[in-house]
């Protein structure tokens, strides 16, 4: 950004001029303001008994409000169940309702792409990944594309999936606290409480999965998608990634471009978001390649909740190793 | 009484040439003060009144007194940019919460304002049709807006371009008016206002395109090298968000470093917007902090001095204008001294006769103060509309 | 009846002044005030009608005795029981000729404006043959029409005593017959007393009586008895 320029004189006077001219003539016509109706941010102040609403872009942090706030407080995650939260992208109608809550509550590292596409009133937004942005991830293979003088440009290049490692799930379940608790929502004993409770249990799924994962130290495994990558790190593993979908067949060059990266690294796992078509884990199996599957439960489940889908993953994990 | 009034209008009538001069003379010196010193105090207390729920602003260091025109009016000269950094800045620090405005554009001689619902907020500014802001490339307009261009919601309007060959610069945006805000006599009602995102989209920070991955674009590919692509001047640019093309609208580069041209800044008490006035004293700071207020009680007591000024000298070309008056009445006594020689002859009395003499002068008076009460009325009804056409359009 | 006793009027430029001795007219009586221009036949009417004051001696109308009067009572008596009718006309020009005949009701409080009154105006300029003219403004006329406007002004108040100085003066010879013809009508029928100043010799037959004006000149201090031949 360009900083000011040389002497502000002449800038000043002929500002001063058409102030003068302004106030010589200027703004009669009275202020009054007349009774009005709607509020363009529809905020009534709530009454004593209505519970405080907030929103969430994914069910994650959906599952941590609702554990921390518990009953006092309404969580909202309208995204619908077959969709991704990432790549969801809300009607008007839709984010007017966001708007209307008291919290909206941003995973953080450019989830939910929408938001940047929409307009949310700022004081409401609580970056549950702010303290921790510094450490966040790039996906260094993510497309580029340039047209015109301008350069080079990438997109959406921040691995998103935070929560998957659960040292930051509990860090991001300690920013909707301090929300929550700034935000005067409820009892602060109470929500410290809930707070400790939904991090201890993290913290066990912390330990249960460093010790399964310790079988795969220092191998390099396969990931259908690029959001394992928090989850690698975290565990010390590596992985590589293809971007292949669970509920498809993968297309020949799929399979030769797997071959190959196979011949680089002698990989025996892949790692799937969701259960594959069993089509594709016979071909893995042909190739010498597990495949186990780890929900990050981004959207909500159809049965069960955050920490039993989770729990699911671990035991998938330990059963496959 | 009702002769005597009878006797003078009729001399009046007679004379209305005379009699119009003399009204349209003394009229003026009663209401040109009188009427200065109301729209001097209507704009006083307007200007007071912005700047007062203004408490501090944040802009690129320059000209306070540009940065408060353009951020409280949008009609002075656009600012330097500031960074987006200098706004969260603002926000880290716990003391304040800043409003960003991004004031380059104008649509139609209307200006054009990026920021955010807190603004709306701020200024108590309230929809009279449609629903506020919630997507990119929509917009909400002021009253006059409205009136002015007979938008209503569901309209389009297209941002202008800053200069005819403005090839490789602001995009024109069409933009779907979804919301259109009640009159509030202030200049928000000439403003439309848009997301700061949507301006970014003006500013051709952000923009929407052809998937450049889908093979359907192949052709306006230059080229292909591993997963980088590089697309050529064929490849379609979007100038409308909509619902269909709104997920390939993307930014470049670090939000820290875009735009916005100020922001207001409302601290959270008297101790937090002194601490923030001090952090932004320094001479190395790339923006300043200024006080709405107080510039403006600083601009008024110096325009103030030459509004004084100005009533003297009306005043006192009052004062010539009311001599020549008084000397056109004894002027007009001395060519009338036949005809009061004849009502003296025929028996007038002295009373009635010099009734009806003083009769028109009080009736020359009393038009002009009518008719300079009327002009008052209306200067302080319509004032501020008739000012800004003729000043700020 | 009028009489003048011992009158003195004083030029305010103490060139020449006025001696008036012995001097009677009778109710109903007309008189016409020939003599050369600078006689003071004008100061003369005007001292009949009080518009001015003399130096000494007495003007008495029907017994009272104008010099005893304020110069307001006087104003009062003349706008009640004198007309005044001038060789210019002395007409408002920026009055409708229906109002310069109404002005005497609306410049005195001692005539008051009724609707009556307006009627008889009418009543009045339609006898004069100007009643076509009322809405009018009177440098819309012609000489003659504005005369007759001037009169009827002098007439409305019913006076008892007519002061007329030259009112042929600017007139043509049909219209001097007109005008003479509505004041000597007037005088007729309400047996007022009419004064006429005139240099016109031709209309001296009209009247009952001529007053040589010369002999009223300062010089002199003869007293004058009724001409020969005075009807």
């Amino acid at each position: 950004m360009t900083s000011g320029r040389g002497p502000f004189r002449v800038r000043r006077e002929r500002a001063l001029l058409r102030a003068l001219l302004l106030l010589a003539t200027i703004f009669a016509g009275g202020c009054a303001q007349k009774g009005r109706d709607s509020s363009l941010n529809e905020r009534t102040p709530s009454p004593e008994h209505r519970k405080p609403v907030v929103y969430t872009v994914n069910y994650p942090l959906s599952y941590f409000a609702e554990r921390i706030g518990g009953p006092g407080i309404e969580v909202v995650f309208p995204t619908p169940a077959d969709l991704d939260p990432a790549f969801w992208m809300p009607q008007a109608e839709e984010v007017l309702r966001y708007q209307s809550a008291d919290l909206i509550l941003l995973n953080g590292a450019d989830y939910a792409k929408w938001v940047r596409r929409a307009t949310l009133p700022p004081e409401k937004l609580v970056d549950t990944s702010a303290s921790f942005a510094d450490s966040f991830l790039v996906i260094p293979n993510a497309i580029t594309h340039s047209h015109g003088p301008s350069g080079k440009h990438s997109h959406a290049g921040t691995v998103f999936t935070t929560w998957i490692d659960f040292t930051q799930a509990s860090r991001q379940a300690g920013a909707i606290y301090d929300a929550f608790l700034a935000h005067d929502f409820a009892d602060s004993l109470l929500l410290r409480r809930n707070l400790e409770a939904l991090q201890d249990e993290l913290r066990d799924l912390d330990s249960s999965l460093r010790s399964i994962t310790q079988k795969l130290s220092g191998q390099t495994l396969f990931a259908s998608h690029p959001i394992f990558q928090y989850f690698a790190r975290r565990y010390g593993l590596h992985l590589v990634a293809v971007l292949w979908e669970p509920s498809e067949y993968p297309a020949q060059e799929q399979w030769d471009h797997l071959a190959a990266l196979q011949k680089k690294h002698a990989e025996s796992w892949m790692i799937w978001e969701k259960e594959p078509l069993p089509a594709s884990r016979q071909k893995l199996l042909q190739m010498g390649i597990k495949s186990v599957v780890f929900d990050p439960c981004a959207n909500r489940p159809s049965d069960g909740d955050f920490l039993s889908v989770m729990r699911a993953n671990l035991e998938n994990l330990r059963a496959a190793l | 009484m009702r002769e005597v009034f009878y006797l003078a209008t009729r001399y009046l009538s007679y004379h209305r040439v005379k009699t119009a001069i003399l009204v349209t003379s003394i009229t003026l010196i009663i209401y040109l003060p009188v009427g200065l010193r109301v729209l001097a105090n209507q704009s006083r207390a307007e200007l007071i009144a912005r700047a007062k729920v203004t408490p501090l602003l944040l802009g690129a260091k320059g000209s306070p007194l540009e940065l408060t025109l353009n951020s409280l009016y949008f009609e002075s000269e656009v600012p330097d940019p500031m960074r987006y950094a200098e706004i969260a800045r603002v926000d880290s620090s716990g003391l304040a919460r800043p409003i960003p405005l991004y004031t380059r554009f104008r649509c139609r001689g209307f200006p054009i304002v990026g920021t955010t619902l807190d603004y709306f907020a701020c200024r108590d500014l309230r929809l009279k049709s449609g629903r506020t802001l919630a997507l990119l490339g929509e917009c909400v307009v002021g009253w006059e807006v409205a009136h002015r261009l007979g938008i209503t919601v569901g309209d389009h309007l297209v941002s202008s371009a800053e200069n005819v060959f403005d090839l490789a610069g602001a995009y024109p945006l069409k933009m779907r008016v979804v919301g259109v805000l009640e009159r509030s006599y202030t200049p928000d009602d000439r403003v439309i206002f848009t997301d700061l995102k949507t301006t970014w989209i003006i500013a051709g920070i952000g923009h929407g395109h052809q998937d450049l991955t889908n093979p359907a674009t192949d052709t306006q590919a230059l080229q292909k090298e591993g997963s980088t692509v590089v697309a050529n001047s064929s490849l379609m640019q979007y100038n409308e968000v909509t619902p269909e093309n709104i997920a390939s609208f993307h930014f470049h580069g670090d939000p820290r470093d875009f735009p916005v041209t100020a922001a207001i800044v409302l601290p959270k008490d008297e101790k937090a917007s002194t601490l923030l006035r001090g952090r932004y004293l320094s001479q190395k700071e790339p923006v300043q902090l200024v006080s709405p207020r107080e510039l403006m009680h600083d601009l008024l007591a110096t325009i103030f001095t030459v509004q004084s000024y100005l009533i003297a000298a009306v005043l006192i070309v009052g004062l010539a204008t009311l001599a020549t008056a008084i000397l056109v009445f004894m002027l007009s006594l001395r060519l009338r001294r036949r005809e009061i020689s004849t009502m003296v002859k025929i028996g007038g009395s002295k009373g009635r006769i010099s009734a009806i003499l003083v009769s028109e002068i009080v009736a020359v008076l009393v038009l002009s103060v009518l008719l300079a009460g009327g002009l008052t009325l209306v200067t302080s009804h319509f004032g501020s509309a008739i000012i800004r056409s003729l000043i700020l359009s | 009846m009028i009489s003048l006793n011992e009158l003195e009027f004083h030029y305010p430029d103490g060139e020449f002044s006025l001696r008036i001795p012995d001097l009677k007219f009778e109710t109903g009586e007309s008189v016409a005030v020939i003599g050369p221009s600078g006689t003071g036949k004008t100061t003369f009417l005007n001292l009949i009608g009080g518009i001015v004051s003399a130096s000494a001696g007495k003007v008495m109308h029907d017994g009272t005795d104008l010099r005893s009067l304020s110069d307001p009572e006087r104003r009062a008596f003349r706008i009640r029981k004198i007309g005044l009718v001038f060789q210019e006309f002395e007409l408002l020009e920026y009055l409708t000729v229906l109002d310069n005949i109404l002005l005497p009701y609306r410049i005195h409080p001692a005539l008051r404006m009724t609707p009556a009154l307006k009627a008889r105006a009418v009543e009045l300029a339609a006898e004069v043959g100007i009643s076509h003219d009322l809405g009018r403004y009177v440098d819309q006329l012609s000489q003659g029409e504005r005369q007759r406007v001037a009169i009827c002004r002098a007439l409305l108040p019913r006076p008892s005593l007519i002061l007329a100085d030259e009112p042929t003066g600017n007139l043509d010879p049909r219209n001097k017959g007109k005008v003479l013809d509505i004041l000597f009508s007037y005088v007729e029928r309400e047996g007022a007393t009419l004064l006429t100043v005139t240099h016109d010799h031709d209309l001296l037959a009209r009247f009952a009586r001529v007053v040589d004006f010369s002999r009223f000149h300062a010089e002199t201090s003869e007293q004058l008895s009724p001409p020969d031949g005075a009807r």
